[in-house]
């Protein structure tokens, strides 16, 4: 039920020649001669500035935040910038070898023309992983000190965060069943759990006060089941609201900067120290985050000359997953995943087996105008173009984009509105 | 300690990441090498022990002091003691089920020795260090059995370049935050010694082929050594040509032997060395 952008065939036999019947023209030569298409720098200047100088902005210039508390952010965007370079050398390294293993995809939506016979580099979101992971690890050189007690809830982040990279590029080497995949990011998120220091309890809303007969409401476990599910759901529906050149990269990024967002807002409006310190360590994480993913969106944007496979998607899910757990702004953060979240209800027919499920969801592609036309599964995606028109896959991409932007502004007006109502 | 056990598992599951990439995409050798030592750096964050080493009592006239505060130094050992072990054992290689041999029997070692220190201790902070130990070298021990129940000779599974440096990695980890780092190098004796014999040739002084096995013999089943520097083949030349099965109970005999003159060693010097 993942929009894979490749047909099964492609992976099953790599050593057969495709059917007599369709030409086989040798578009992507042996490994030796392959040659990366360039990055799209110019793109990824331009997304980078729309997303990231309103978080600059706050962090710099709006609000007074502390030097103390400055100096680390400040310190963990170098190491990002860093990881950034680091990450744009290293996919064309990696798609040799990738390719030289056989893993590669064909691009289903552009299948009836000449890009559709490429072979697509899969699975190059462990660059991305492997990048993130490192300059996590090199960071907590510059911060913490050895007795800290966010060192804890730092390295639970990153066993689990390691482990979703593990799993996630083991599946997308092995290709492992659906039900498997389901439980072992469960798996995953226990170290998060078991690092998790903080309240289990929810504030109930106001209106709801005189009805509950309490303030505030307990949770304890089942909080933490509420986390591990959080988790869960967000490493899987990144996955599924796939399958467009970029829209997976796209709306990691979108989110993330909002969550960075998000995040100064809250240190900046806040003098307790614990809660700017749970925002500073969510900040600590979404940023090499960011930049490791815009760097993997210069070669992925339209058109893709690599792919990301299971592996960024999980990866990128569990990130964002363990900062909303650990930061304490879950509820902010599946606001945040609002198209996620509706993508995944209008799977839910198909995911549960009510409606026939087809291996892909994707919409129908019509090589003669180049227009993506909307099919009758339930994603996002087709229902857009139901709703909309057929678009071309590069404008159906900006306006996903665009929705899961307005998502996280209307968040960020739900929160203002009812911060006296609600708590 | 759940720093520490958190920074084991971290370590620990990227080294398992970084080898089973290699496996699946076979990175070139210096990024092998490279690589673990990002692999470490959580544990060192993690290490909130001392980092002095206690001189040996004969040499404390030679420095003028009892205690050495090696600092950062120590640090660096540390991480260089874990690149190595994850290294060694893949070197030390090639016939069926020596990989998971050495490494169980070489857990059997680090187990006895910590459920030694933990009886003979009265400091809780040293039986704690020691049960950390146990915590993780016991599953090593359990998983490894298992798969070894399909590795030993002949081999029904290859274990891959992500089981070799999971056990070197996870080993490492047991032996630094336990602080018996030592103890363990001296465990890993034959590791040490396949890792000399091998430095002509890593380094490049000799040429180094692609495989660096034993020559074996289809008419009459028997492996013989060439002249390459591994301990397998050092032992054949040294003893006859045997075959794969009895060449393997050897070398994991003389795997325990190692580590039982770690035991007499720590023994007997016990008075005059610290």
């Amino acid at each position: 039920m993942t929009a894979r952008k490749r047909t099964s065939s492609a992976v099953t036999n790599p050593e057969n020649p495709p059917p007599a019947t369709k030409e086989h023209k040798p578009t992507v030569a042996s490994g030796e001669d392959f040659r990366l298409a360039p990055p799209k720098l110019g793109v990824i200047f331009v997304i980078s500035s729309l997303l990231c100088s309103l978080y600059l902005y706050l962090l710099c210039f709006h609000y007074n935040v502390d030097d103390e508390l400055k100096r680390p952010i400040l310190i963990n965007a170098g190491l990002s910038l860093v990881g950034f370079f680091v990450t744009l050398k290293l996919i064309p390294v990696a798609a040799r070898y990738v390719l030289r293993r056989n893993m590669f995809g064909f691009d289903i939506n552009k299948r009836g023309t000449p890009q559709g016979e490429v072979k697509v580099p899969e699975s190059l979101g462990i660059v991305v992983g492997i990048v993130f992971l490192i300059v996590a690890i090199i960071f907590q050189f510059f911060n913490f000190t050895e007795d800290s007690l966010w060192l804890v809830e730092y390295n639970a982040a990153l066993a689990s965060i390691c482990f979703m990279i593990l799993l996630g590029f083991v599946d997308d080497v092995l290709d492992v069943p659906w039900r498997v995949k389901l439980l072992l990011p469960s798996f995953a998120t226990l170290p998060l759990l078991m690092a998790y220091a903080g309240h289990t309890t929810i504030v109930i809303p106001k209106p709801l006060v005189s009805y509950v007969g309490l303030e505030i409401l307990d949770l304890g476990r089942i909080y933490k089941l509420y986390m591990a599910l959080l988790a869960v759901f967000c490493t899987n529906s990144i996955n599924i609201h796939a399958g467009l050149n970029g829209l997976e990269i796209g709306q990691t990024v979108v989110i993330a900067a909002a969550i960075l967002i998000h995040n100064v807002m809250q240190i900046g409006a806040s003098v307790d120290t614990e809660i700017r310190q749970a925002h500073a360590f969510s900040i600590y994480l979404t940023q090499p985050l960011m930049a490791t993913s815009l760097a993997m969106l210069a070669f992925n944007w339209y058109p893709s000359a690599v792919f990301v496979g299971d592996t960024y998607t999980v990866f990128a899910g569990m990130t964002m997953a363990v900062v909303g757990i650990l930061g304490h702004f879950s509820e902010t953060l599946l606001i945040f995943f609002l198209p996620q979240v509706l993508n995944f209800l209008l799977s839910l027919p198909q995911l549960t087996g009510i409606v026939k499920c087809p291996r892909h969801r994707l919409p129908k592609f019509d090589p003669a105008t180049g227009l993506l036309t909307g099919t009758k599964d339930g994603t996002l995606v087709n229902v857009y173009l139901r709703i909309f028109g057929r678009k071309s896959e590069k404008s159906l991409c900006i306006h996903l984009l665009v929705f899961q932007a307005l998502a996280c502004a209307f968040c960020f007006l739900l929160r203002h509105f009812l911060a006296g109502w609600y708590k | 300690w759940l720093v520490e056990y958190n920074a084991a598992l971290a370590s620990i599951c990227f080294m398992i990441l970084l080898g089973f990439v290699d496996d699946v995409l076979d990175v070139p050798w210096r990024v092998k090498l490279v690589l673990p030592s990002f692999a470490t750096l959580p544990l060192l964050m993690a290490y909130a022990g001392h980092t002095t080493i206690v001189i040996p009592k004969p040499l404390v006239a030679y420095v003028g002091l009892e205690v050495l505060d090696l600092g950062r130094i120590y640090k660096l050992y540390m991480g260089l003691l874990a690149v190595f072990c994850t290294n060694s054992i893949n070197i030390h290689a090639g016939l069926n089920g020596l990989e998971i041999g050495q490494t169980v029997v070489t857990a059997a070692a680090i187990l006895i020795h910590n459920v030694m220190q933990i009886g003979s201790s009265t400091d809780p902070e040293y039986h704690q260090a020691h049960a950390f130990s146990i915590y993780l070298t016991q599953p090593l021990m359990a998983t490894s059995l298992a798969l070894l129940a399909f590795n030993w000779c002949p081999s029904s599974v290859f274990v891959g370049d992500t089981y070799t440096v999971f056990a070197g990695m996870t080993m490492a980890v047991v032996g630094i935050l336990g602080h018996f780092s030592e103890t363990l190098l001296i465990f890993f004796l034959p590791q040490v010694l396949n890792f000399l014999l091998s430095l002509p040739q890593l380094a490049g002084i000799v040429k180094c082929p692609r495989h660096r096995l034993p020559r074996f013999d289809p008419a009459t089943g028997l492996l013989t050594g060439t002249k390459d520097g591994t301990l397998v083949n050092v032992y054949l030349r040294l003893f006859g040509p045997r075959s794969e099965k009895s060449l393997c109970i050897h070398l994991l005999a003389f795997q325990a032997l190692a580590c039982a003159f770690c035991f007499l060693l720590r023994h007997f010097l016990a008075g005059w060395y610290k």
